[in-house]
């Protein structure tokens, strides 16, 4: 056991929690909106190991989410893994974070070593290379974005997806679609900036830290296999998406469990 | 250099079941895991396992003075299988569970047999990492031999990724 009081509040978790909360190493890829959040709860709730990945600096522009970014950070061109280290050391003295000022494809291998990899990413094709990469090294995927449509009437809209080794996968669950990946493809470096706000990125956040938490301590017994959650921010709600109600495959048709390790050239 | 295994809830659960079946003479059960390498930072390795083999009961042999012996055709199988795996480099690990709580280790029986499989192992998959696994009731240690090693390592942790992740490292890492 690592503390006495410091937990107490969230004990109902497990008696073990702490200890499996502490050995889970856990992989945030993007700092910003989303991914602040995410590392802020991670620190409060114990987790001890991070693999952090984010190439950008502090701009005005990120002020109006960025938990932990204060004004001075846009003049000093503070980078987003700074933010977020301090968070971390903030809540936790002791916590081995390994962090890298670069895009996670430059530098792979310690995303590898993760139990858990949360990605909060702009486009669905940097979604669907973090999944292959985690179908590969068995770790499982939490998924999370928000998008605002239209401009007379404004949407909110946003996902939380669990894609977790031997389940199923974004595509399977019908969140992931070669339309949307050749749309992408088609607008690239034309996409421009999108509509973020914190509150949203707040919402998805928590959502996934929760799905995480249950995932590593199982205090609600529900071992869900894979999870896709649709938020409306103009209703507040969070619902399953209506995707997965006629879902009638109980394995994934795209990462067949003998796709695991370093890929290998075999010669015909 | 770190070298880890990890495998999914689904097979773990499914390695522990198996070998918990009582065997109509042997005193406990044993399988084989096939597995895959990946690399980590610093040289390190991560074995990804991906499926279990349980053997059958008619592959066991009678023999009191240890837990469980297996036969030649049980044998024969993991070296054919290691030579079909050849393309992929997929290795195989030996695996049993000892029944007890906390870090577990090798026997001497499983420190003097194991050498003996994994040196038929090597000799039809040389680019591939073979090894042993022993679970205990609630943790688990393993040794593998890197391609073309003739001495044993062991894991610095084995993770279960499932729900609970279960993470089994060794003690003093």
């Amino acid at each position: 056991m690592l503390s006495t009081d410091r937990y107490s509040r969230q004990s109902f978790l497990g008696k073990d929690s702490e200890e499996l909360i502490a050995r889970c190493t856990v992989g945030v890829v993007g700092l910003g909106g989303g991914g602040s959040h995410i590392v802020q709860q991670l620190a409060h709730i114990g987790f001890q190991r991070y693999v952090l990945y984010d190439a950008d600096f502090v701009e005005n522009s990120n002020l109006n989410r960025l938990v932990g970014a204060r004004d001075i950070d846009v003049l000093a061109e503070t980078s987003k893994l700074h933010i977020a280290k301090m968070m971390i050391y903030g809540l936790q003295p002791k916590a081995f974070v390994n962090g890298f000022a670069t895009r996670w494809q430059e530098n792979p291998e310690p995303l590898r070593e993760c139990h858990i990899v949360f990605g909060c990413v702009d486009g669905y094709k940097e979604r669907h290379e973090l999944e292959i990469t985690c179908r590969r090294y068995l770790m499982h995927y939490i998924d999370i974005g928000m998008d605002v449509h239209g401009k007379e009437k404004p949407v909110i809209g946003g996902q939380i997806v669990l894609s977790s080794p031997g389940g199923l996968c974004m595509k399977c669950m019908g969140f992931l679609t070669e339309e949307k990946l050749a749309e992408e493809a088609a607008l690239y470096g034309n996409a421009g900036p999108r509509p973020q706000v914190v509150w949203p990125n707040g919402v998805l956040a928590s959502t996934a830290v929760g799905l995480a938490v249950d995932i590593v301590t199982d205090w609600t017994g529900t071992r869900r296999p894979y999870a896709y959650l649709v938020y409306d921010g103009n209703k507040a709600t969070v619902k399953e998406s209506a995707t997965l109600w006629n879902i009638n495959i109980s394995a994934c048709l795209h990462f067949p469990d003998s796709e695991v390790g370093d890929p290998v050239l075999i010669e015909l | 250099m770190k070298t880890e295994i990890k495998l999914i809830g689904n097979l773990y659960n499914q390695v522990l079941q198996d070998l918990a079946r009582p065997h109509p003479f042997a005193a406990e059960r044993v399988g084989f895991v096939f597995g895959r390498m990946g690399t980590l930072t610093d040289r390190g390795i991560v074995i990804l396992l991906n499926r279990y083999h349980s053997i059958p009961d008619n592959q066991y042999i009678e023999d009191s003075t240890v837990g469980a012996r297996i036969d030649s055709e049980a044998i024969t199988w993991a070296m054919q299988a290691v030579y079909h795996g050849r393309p992929t480099r997929e290795g195989l690990f030996h695996v049993h569970v000892h029944g007890h709580k906390g870090e577990t280790g090798m026997s001497a029986v499983d420190s003097r047999e194991i050498s003996k499989i994994i040196l038929g192992l090597q000799s039809v998959g040389r680019a591939a990492v073979h090894g042993i696994i022993i679970f205990s009731l609630d943790h688990g240690s393993s040794w593998v031999w890197l391609p073309a090693c003739k001495e044993p390592r062991r894991i610095d942790c084995i993770s279960v990724i499932g729900s609970p992740v279960w993470v089994f490292e060794r003690e003093g890492n």
